[in-house]
């Protein structure tokens, strides 16, 4: 397994928001999380990525404890992610917002930037070559040098998941990276997935559109209320008894 | 040592804490509302101390209305302030700092300007010591501290009970739950800066007579009230009741042992252990 | 390609080169010590704005910038080393001491940083005031200090040798400073300041980037204290309160810490008008508050980032070029 989360807890406050949470993601797999509005999957994407602690289990990646290291220290081992609300440098351009995300690729130290020496140079011309290349495979070629705030929704979206790319990551973690989008737009974006996928890329995500979910998704856990309710091929979900029933008590079918 | 000069340095520390209190509960209160760490805060407390001395030294009103009227003056001041500059700042942490150290200059140099550079004294209003137990306080130090205590609990009476103090603490928890609820956001960011500066006005025309007042009067209480908020947590009304009670007593007894320069490093030194040990304060949120 | 250094390194030896023309113009000595303290400030808000590019406001920096004039002076005056040798001794205990301050002050971020950087700032202050009084002076200052006598056959007591002296500190710290901006290090810096979370996910430790900057800058202040306590010759812990602490804040957000240009122009302009408005301290610090809440209401991205949107604002009249966000200070 590639990705293991055992036991795992998280309280705020006095709210239980994920409770003894255990699931797995097989490599190469694309992985859906999903379960009503407030079922806690944003916060097990926070707790993957160290972005706030848990409170007990453990979570595990290629069979090492990443939980409690930092969120820098984990991306290093090779987990990337995008946010809900697509966080971006919006002030940096598309190719620049890219090169942050090949940070641990390139990254020297202060010395070499300082003396601007030739292997720094040439390590950064690679890195804006590769950038360059990324981009062009999702389609932002032809925005490379514009101002990544301005873009609008699609190409934010698909920046974002080329930031977590650029990153050299096994797995990565998409939240909603459908949401917004048009019908077409979101083909291309399931396209884009399945092509990741045959690069041996994982990925998991979570997302309300159920129709592209059960298209995409090798295998869905569905979360209620910070439990684990089921899990299974989208086929064995979508006749799942408890998941329909959390769904039709939710206010609103995620759809 | 005595238990009684123990007893004693303590309640020294307390009383003058109390109003230095007031002053941290208005700016806690601005940053629990805007978001807005106010470093001009210190300002507004020097301007109601030049209404103390305008009004009852050089005029001769009554102590206790003249209170009143510096803690209006300064309120409607503060509620100027808000409209004019730190109304688009709401929540732009980092730009809404840089402004209040720009109005923290205009405000001095302006006192400087309109009312000199040199101390302007204003006589006590009451006179004589109080003496219980073998404790010894002076009237005045009582009469102020105690009427810090009064205008603390006014302010918890305010946002408990009234509707533009309930309407306050939601903003301050939640603003766009307030907004969806019907609360007037803007009427009330105006309305708690307001009610933040006449609590430093308040604090400002309590201590006038105990120091003099002066355009540059601003900078110990505020320098105070940063490290009891920072103590107690930032936004946390009850926090700074309690980093007010600790850097009071910390500072009293420190005052039977060193000197003043050195019990005001005290304080810093404080607030470097209680971030260390909890980084958002002692009743500071996760 | 982007953030290409050679333009910009290009741009700062064109200034210097300026310059180092000035004492061949002028030998008043006024004007000497003015463009001379510009270069002391111009030191100063390049390494403040280090700071600022990671989204940091350290109401401390100016402390470190005292750290390393007093112990350079008492290094010079109680221990007797060269001002040579202090010169980088002063700067390094500015740094040595910027890391366990950084450490603790980095843990907080927003307010709870302006604040707890005021609170150190306000512990250093009054320890040069009240304490070791033998040694620091006091509330009468620190006197006495020597100014940097020889070095390699020179005398450096004239007002344009440290004119001279200062020019070549100033160049080689902005020529280090721009090249750092200019970097993957500014790229990264600049990546924090709009978005930290979103950086530290990509596998950025902004804590190290940021305590990177911390030290450094203190390296950079304290670098400046040394020249300023041999330059003035006396020491008062005033130096470093809160007034040019604010200055520092001033010059350097005035002209927008988007680009390394923002706090040289701004620096330069400043530093001019508050020599003009000397004889009126009142009304300079009225007129540098007005102008501070003027910036940051209407052009928060300072008034160099105006005049760049001014420009592009124009260029998009004509139809050319697409339209380019500056950077501001607002995350």
């Amino acid at each position: 397994m590639l990705l293991e989360l055992r036991g795992v807890s998280q309280r705020f406050g006095g709210l239980q928001a994920v409770a003894d949470l255990s699931m797995t993601v097989a490599p190469g797999s694309i992985h859906g999380l999903i379960g009503p509005n407030g079922a806690g999957k944003s916060t097990v994407f926070n707790l993957i990525t160290g972005v706030i602690p848990l409170t007990a289990g453990e979570i595990l990646f290629k069979r090492e404890r990443i939980s409690g290291l930092r969120s820098a220290e984990i991306c290093r081992r090779g987990i990337a992610r995008t946010f809900q609300a697509t966080a971006l440098f919006r002030e940096y351009t598309v190719l620049q917002n890219v090169l942050v995300g090949a940070h641990r690729l390139a990254a020297p130290g202060l010395g070499p930037a300082l003396l601007w020496s030739a292997s720094y140079r040439e390590r950064e011309r690679r890195a804006r070559e590769r950038g360059h290349a990324l981009l062009k495979s999702l389609g932002l070629g032809a925005v490379a040098s514009q101002v990544a705030g301005q873009l609008p929704n699609r190409d934010q979206k698909a920046l974002a998941l080329a930031m977590a790319l650029a990153t050299g990551a096994e797995l990565v973690i998409l939240d909603e990276p459908l949401a917004g989008l048009t019908d077409q737009e979101k083909a291309e974006t399931t396209a884009v997935l399945r092509r990741l996928r045959e690069q041996s890329l994982t990925v998991l995500l979570v997302e309300h559109d159920m129709k592209a979910v059960m298209g995409v998704c090798d295998t869905v856990t569905v979360l209620d209320h910070g439990v684990r309710i089921a899990e299974g091929t989208p086929r064995e979900i979508q006749t799942n008894a408890a998941v329909i029933e959390a769904y039709l008590g939710a206010e609103e079918p995620g759809a | 040592m005595s238990s009684e000069l123990l007893v004693q340095a303590l309640l020294n520390g307390f009383g003058l804490a109390m109003v230095y209190v007031l002053v941290a509960l208005g700016l806690t209160l601005i940053f629990s509302i805007l978001e807005i760490i106010n470093f001009a805060h210190g300002e507004f407390y020097m301007l109601g101390g030049y209404v103390t001395y305008y009004v009852y030294a050089l005029s001769g009103l009554n102590y206790f209305a003249t209170l009143v009227l510096a803690i209006l003056t300064v309120g409607v001041a503060g509620v100027v302030a808000e409209r004019l500059i730190f109304h688009d700042l709401r929540g732009k942490a980092l730009n809404a700092f840089i402004v209040s150290l720009g109005l923290l200059w205009v405000m001095q140099a302006g006192a400087q300007l309109a009312f000199g550079v040199l101390d302007k004294p204003v006589p006590s209003a009451f006179s004589g010591v109080v003496r219980v137990l073998g404790l010894v306080m002076s009237v005045e130090r009582l009469v102020v501290t105690l009427s810090a205590i009064v205008l603390i609990v006014a302010l918890y009476l305010f946002l408990r009970l009234s509707r533009p103090g309930r309407a306050m603490r939601a903003v301050a928890q939640d603003p766009d739950a307030a907004a969806l609820q019907g609360v007037n956001i803007d009427a009330v960011s105006a309305l708690g800066f307001g009610v933040g500066c006449a609590l430093a006005g308040g604090a400002g025309g309590l201590l006038a007579p105990l120091f003099a007042v002066s355009p540059a009067m601003g900078a110990l209480p505020v320098v105070k009230a940063f490290i009891i908020i920072i103590v107690g947590g930032m936004g946390s009304l009850p926090g700074a009741v309690l980093g007010g009670l600790l850097l009071g007593g910390v500072e009293g007894l420190g005052a039977l042992f060193m000197g003043s320069a050195a019990v005001n490093i005290l304080g810093f030194l404080m607030v470097i252990v209680v971030l260390l040990v909890r980084p958002r304060g002692l009743v500071g949120g996760a | 390609m982007e953030r290409r250094a050679a333009a910009p390194v290009a741009g700062v030896g064109l200034i210097a080169l300026a310059a180092a023309t000035l004492p061949l113009i002028t030998r008043d000595s006024y004007y000497l010590d003015v463009a001379t303290t510009i270069l002391m400030n111009l030191t100063l808000t390049m390494s403040f704005r280090l700071q600022v590019s990671t989204g940091q406001i350290n109401m401390a920096h100016i402390s470190f910038m005292g750290i390393g004039a007093y112990a350079s002076a008492l290094l010079v005056t109680r221990v007797g080393l060269s001002f040579w040798a202090t010169l980088w001794l002063g700067a390094l205990v500015a740094a040595l001491l910027a890391v366990p301050i950084g450490s603790v002050a980095l843990r907080v971020s927003g307010p709870y940083y302006f604040l707890i950087t005021f609170a150190f700032s306000e512990v250093v202050r009054l320890f040069f005031n009240n304490f070791f009084e033998g040694l620091f002076g006091g509330p009468s200052g620190l006197v006495g200090i020597p100014k940097p006598g020889r070095l390699l056959g020179l005398v450096f007591d004239g007002k344009p040798a440290l004119y001279g002296l200062m020019a070549v500190l100033c160049l080689i710290v902005v020529v280090a400073l721009v090249r750092l901006d200019y970097s993957r290090f500014g790229l990264t810096a600049g990546a924090i300041r709009q978005a930290d979370l979103v950086a530290e996910t990509l596998g950025v430790n902004v804590f190290r980037y940021k305590l990177t900057a911390f030290v450094l800058g203190s390296f950079v202040a304290g670098l400046a204290g040394v020249f300023f306590a041999h330059f003035r010759q006396v020491l008062h812990s005033s130096d470093f309160g809160l007034e040019p602490m604010v200055l520092l804040v001033v010059f350097t957000v005035i002209g927008g810490t988007g680009s390394v240009w923002g706090p040289v122009i701004g620096t330069i302009v400043m530093t001019l008008a508050s020599e003009l408005l000397r004889e009126l301290h009142h009304y300079e610090i009225l007129v540098f508050g007005a102008v501070l809440i003027l910036t940051m209401l209407f052009a928060p991205e300072g008034l160099v980032a105006l005049s760049g949107a001014a420009r592009r604002r124009l260029r998009r009249l004509r139809g050319r070029a697409p339209a380019q966000a500056g950077a501001g200070l607002a995350p």
